[in-house]
């Protein structure tokens, strides 16, 4: 139960952190701002910054997470495993 | 600097460096596919391509010609909008990858097709399958106009004896020896493409006098105050907050790209795959900022060092800008990888038509064809699939990246449904998949100025033609379908016996890792309603005045 938790959960909060960081254009068109950042606008250079270097680390902590649920995911299936096999050697 | 043609004043230059570059190709192809024996490693290169390898070839494959000559065209006509629509492409592979890939690379399918048969079976996926070949032409057509344009500046060509030529040469070369090795050569086409367009890029922005060419994707700053004296609108977001959610439309669209699915499976393992998106977040990235500075220095050269570039021209805009700032063996190479931007994602779409027809088609409606007439039907498909994308670029829209995009929407509203939710829903079956891709489909098509000009959402040529308007309507109509009519007809006593319900659960739990099956798992009815709520309030809104 926990595992499944875990990848529908990262699932969705991932899905949608990436959707935020690669369009942060519609943030600054819902809230607009003249203001400057290393001599650009910040409406242009955030989220080019963001689609590059935003996304980039996104998809580090999305590996990671990910390679940690397969792991949790086979946990899970030994432990059942071993679960019927006790089961099994019980009712014998 | 008004060229009334652009091109090389010494197409041998040209000629040598691209002839130069197909040998490179064809040597890569030929030693990489000497280990190809089976249908499967053609398509999917045996599941052993490492992370980086993987990784570039992924990037080389999504860098269509869109990127080296188009987008900079509609940064010269829309500006920044056009750079914000472009940002949220790079999400294609890392949502890809956690949304279904790694589930499908799980479960050893080869396309997204493949899937889609299995999950709902033979009717469905045909389907599925006519739908994608339908994208992957649109695809092509983009590249074909493209390929046709560079073939038109490098020998001084008219457009239409370039699009013939570079056409048949390109088609040709696929359809003979474009399978082998795939994945390699995309990996090296995606270098020189990086290269190819970086370091020239750094050269005109040094020649119209900018400090930061050390570095062009992002050392342009010091260009920013001319920018604004000559263009005080160049920053301007122009459209409304309705435009900019609509671009989500396109990011869906991706995940139902057949032939950018496809190199998700190629990885050797799951923990390889998700290291392959990291590298194409890094690479793409790069080379998409790289495309934002070509654009801003297009807009900045015309703005304010008198550069004159007609309408019809405006595709050329990169080589047009290498060919006033840069010598001709510098173009030259830009050329090269201009048509390596267009081969590498040419040889995926004429690959994706290859195999949905052969494998998706006709091996399903005629299991018992041999396998040489099979191979035959493929190659068939790839030369056909090539030849109707040459056609389709004679009377080309005004600009290449248009039919692209199109075709991203109609992949969103047509697959990726039927892919995302047959993955995390288990109720979800064939007949909310057929209704799903047939009505959603059409009604995409229908919305588009291409058929009916008189039936669009917004009236703004450009945001119909790239069919952002008809996804927002279309891809949550397409959800709702699928979801809805499943959940009906699954509680239908009639229809009990032609469900396979059984084979479904039993799929989704093993593709998901799991070795034992559980009720609570995908299986959220709440979940499931709640998605259908967000879906319809979009869609209302879709149909609502855009006001541009």
């Amino acid at each position: 139960m926990k595992a499944y938790k875990k990848e529908v959960r990262f699932t969705m909060l991932m899905t949608l952190a990436f959707i935020l960081v690669g369009n942060a254009g519609l943030f600054f068109v819902l809230f607009p701002t003249e203001a400057m950042l290393f001599g650009f606008p910040v409406k242009y250079i955030v989220p080019i910054l963001l689609g590059w270097f935003g996304v980039f680390f996104l998809t580090i902590v999305a590996g990671r997470i990910g390679n940690q649920i397969d792991v949790d995911i086979d946990q899970e299936n030994e432990n059942i495993s071993v679960t019927e096999s006790k089961q099994m050697k019980e009712s014998a | 600097m008004n060229g009334s043609t652009w091109q090389l004043s010494n197409p041998m230059i040209g000629v040598v460096v691209v002839l130069a570059t197909f040998v490179v190709f064809y040597i890569v192809g030929f030693v990489s596919n000497r280990k190809s024996s089976t249908a499967k490693e053609l398509y999917v290169g045996g599941s052993n391509v490492g992370s980086l390898v993987n990784g570039l070839a992924m990037a080389s494959t999504y860098m269509s010609l869109a990127t080296f000559l188009g987008v900079t065209a509609l940064i010269l006509k829309l500006q920044v909008p056009f750079i914000l629509l472009w940002i949220q492409l790079i999400l294609a592979i890392p949502l890809i990858t956690i949304i279904y890939g790694t589930s499908l690379r799980r479960m050893g399918a080869f396309s997204p097709t493949h899937f889609i048969r299995e999950r709902y079976g033979v009717r469905a996926s045909i389907i599925a399958a006519l739908f994608m070949i339908l994208v992957s032409i649109m695809y092509a057509l983009g590249q074909m106009i493209g390929i046709a344009i560079t073939f038109e500046t490098l020998l001084g060509i008219p457009y239409m004896t370039g699009l013939i030529v570079g056409g048949l040469i390109i088609v040709g070369y696929i359809t003979v020896g474009g399978m082998a090795g795939a994945t390699n050569n995309a990996a090296i086409q995606m270098v020189i493409m990086a290269l190819m367009f970086i370091v020239p890029l750094g050269a005109i922005m040094k020649a119209v006098g900018g400090t930061g060419w050390y570095f062009p994707p992002l050392l342009y700053s010091d260009m920013v105050p001319t920018m604004l004296e000559a263009m005080p609108t160049f920053f301007d977001y122009q459209f409304s907050p309705k435009w900019y959610f609509a671009l989500i439309t396109l990011t869906i669209g991706s995940l139902g790209l057949p032939h950018l699915a496809m190199r998700v499976y190629t990885a050797s393992n799951l923990k390889s795959a998700r290291s392959a998106m990291v590298w194409f977040a890094f690479i793409l990235g790069l080379v998409f900022s790289a495309t934002y500075a070509m654009g801003f220095v297009g807009v900045f050269a015309t703005a304010t060092q008198g550069l004159n570039i007609s309408p019809t021209d405006a595709d050329k805009l990169t080589i047009i800008l290498n060919l006033v700032y840069n010598p001709e063996w510098v173009t030259a190479l830009v050329i090269a990888g201009a048509i390596s931007a267009g081969l590498s994602t040419l040889s995926g779409n004429l690959l994706a038509i290859g195999a949905l027809l052969s494998q998706d088609i006709v091996a399903t409606l005629k299991p018992n064809l041999s396998a040489k007439a099979n191979l035959r039907v493929s190659y068939f498909a790839i030369f056909i699939g090539g030849v109707i994308s040459i056609l389709l670029a004679i009377q080309p829209p005004a600009f290449l990246v248009v039919s692209i995009l199109w075709a991203f929407g109609l992949a969103g509203v047509t697959n990726a449904p039927l892919i995302i939710v047959g993955v995390w829903w288990k109720e979800a079956n064939k007949y909310g998949a057929m209704f799903s891709a047939a009505i959603g489909g059409a009604l995409y098509i229908i919305v588009s100025p291409f058929v009916f000009p008189s039936i669009v959402l917004t009236g703004h040529g450009l945001t119909d033609g790239i069919g952002i308007s008809g996804g927002l309507l279309a891809i949550p109509v397409s959800f709702i379908l699928l979801i809805v009519v499943s959940y009906v007809t699954n509680r239908m006593p009639s229809l009990q016996k032609k469900l396979t319900k059984q084979a479904d659960i039993e799929l989704i739990e093993r593709i998901h890792g799991w070795k034992d099956i559980q009720n609570y798992r995908y299986n959220s009815t709440v979940g499931a309603f709640v998605t259908v709520g967000i879906c319809a309030v979009i869609a209302v809104w879709a149909i609502m005045p855009w006001h541009m």
